[in-house]
């Protein structure tokens, strides 16, 4: 009973991690479109109901400014080095489909849960 | 803070070298700003546990570090698939390799329990050796194409190249609805056909293999194997090794699926010539008597064990007979279709 439920607690888990990933994503674009440095973003998105690890956050920004999604400059605020982010022209049009896409998806499985 | 400090000079170490202090310095921004928070909140400084409490929350230094890494793969899922699919072509071609190659060897050299044992005890051994360096191989790949992608332009493209004109036609079974034979199956047949192999050619060395317990009464007995045996013996090793490798070059032309009438009707046929050495024998004396003396005392029992033998050789015979007819009517019937659906 305890090994069954085990399973089945890391399925749902492993299932949820994966749901997550692409949503965090369109939340940390959604909210880059206004400039945020690490911490006031991940402080924007939990205001918002989105609680996102550090350790998650922190290395998705860099991915996503890798991969032009973003632009990011240092810039002192209270007296602190910060690395301030917001959406590039390129993650504007990106976060605009990707937006698109998943309303698309909220839509169908509505109409299918309906 | 001297426990924020070291948290992050642990990051540091597992960090590329190139982006360590960039990534550190960003990190150490933002900690610190949550830590300020914190201690805002609470109106005075974290207590020691309290920052370890946090520190664990936010995870280990090396699990933190590791997400800034892009995903690191030793094969990647690009060429996964063609790995895997190399891979079991390597090891079923090692393995074959190997039993025919053991095989020849045990078959021309004196066969002993230590030789097979060795034989047998070597197999996986060589297996993994190589299979790591087909693992090797295509990790050496996929390091290249991760690294110089413009290098490797196929690799990517490999997946979407391919044309459903090209997949191959529906197998004859899956037409008629039977379930093909798997290559799990198809191999597990060559392996149980190589051990059979194995213990076949130990039996004249190791009478217990075939006889048991009654192996030992053996040299006690008054009977002994007529000449005829050996060629029957050998013509049987041949009959599996014919059997063997067929089923070897079925599965390197990826034909195990297939159904395998030809296999049979040549198996049969050359089944018939020892049974029939053994029909052919004069007065069916396929045991005889070691002392000649022994006529009066054992005689009516060799006569009966003989008798056995020549009516137990002629069922077999008759069942194989009708099994090569039967393989041949079917054959026959499939042309006479196949024809007639072409005119």
């Amino acid at each position: 009973m305890g090994y069954s439920m085990t399973i089945a607690d890391n399925l749902f888990e492993n299932l949820r991690l994966e749901l997550r990933r692409g949503c965090l994503t369109l939340a940390a674009l959604a909210q880059l479109r206004q400039e945020h440095y690490g911490y006031t973003l991940r402080k924007a998105l939990a205001e918002h109901g989105l609680e996102i690890d550090e350790s998650t956050l922190y290395p998705l920004l860099r991915r996503l400014e890798a991969q032009g999604l973003l632009t990011s400059e240092w810039r002192e605020e209270e007296k602190r080095n910060k690395r301030f982010y917001r959406l590039s022209s390129d993650g504007e049009q990106i976060f605009a489909e990707l937006l698109e896409e998943w309303q698309a998806i909220n839509t169908s499985i509505n109409s299918i849960l309906q | 803070m001297d426990l924020l400090d070291r948290y992050l000079q642990a990051v540091k170490k597992h960090l590329p070298w190139k982006r360590q202090d960039d990534i550190i310095a960003e990190l150490r921004a933002n900690l610190e700003a949550q830590l300020e928070d914190k201690e805002t909140g609470l109106g005075r400084p974290l207590s020691m546990g309290e920052a370890e409490d946090w520190l664990r929350q936010i995870g280990p230094p090396r699990q933190v570090a590791a997400r800034y890494q892009p995903q690191q793969y030793l094969i990647g899922p690009v060429l996964f698939p063609s790995y895997l699919f190399v891979l079991r072509i390597v090891c079923f071609w090692t393995m074959i390799a190997y039993t025919i190659g053991s095989v020849a060897l045990l078959a021309t050299g004196t066969v002993s329990e230590s030789r097979v044992l060795e034989a047998i005890l070597r197999a996986p051994g060589f297996l993994l050796t190589v299979a790591a360096w087909v693992t090797l191989g295509f990790a050496v790949v996929e390091f290249a194409a991760t690294r110089r992608p413009e290098k490797f332009p196929t690799l990517a493209g490999s997946l979407s190249n391919w044309t459903p004109s090209t997949l191959p036609p529906l197998e004859k079974e899956a037409i008629r609805g039977k379930k093909p034979r798997s290559f799990a199956s198809a191999v597990a047949e060559v392996i149980f056909g190589f051990l059979f192999l194995v213990w076949l050619l130990l039996i004249p060395h190791y009478p217990f293999l075939l006889m048991g317990p009654g192996a030992l009464y053996l040299p006690y007995s008054p009977f002994q194997f007529a000449p005829v045996w050996v060629p029957v013996f050998w013509w049987v090793v041949a009959l599996n090794v014919t059997q063997l490798v067929w089923r070897c070059v079925d599965l390197i032309r990826g034909a195990w699926r297939q159904q395998r009438r030809a296999e049979r009707i040549v198996i049969s046929a050359f089944g018939l010539i020892p049974l029939g050495m053994l029909l052919a024998v004069p007065d069916h004396a396929y045991f005889t008597l070691k002392n000649v003396t022994d006529q009066a005392r054992y005689g009516a029992a060799l006569d009966s064990i003989n008798l056995s033998i020549k009516w137990s050789a002629l069922v077999i015979c008759a069942i194989t007979v009708l099994q090569l007819l039967w393989s041949i009517w079917r054959i026959s019937l499939d042309c006479y279709r196949k024809r007639a659906a072409a005119m």
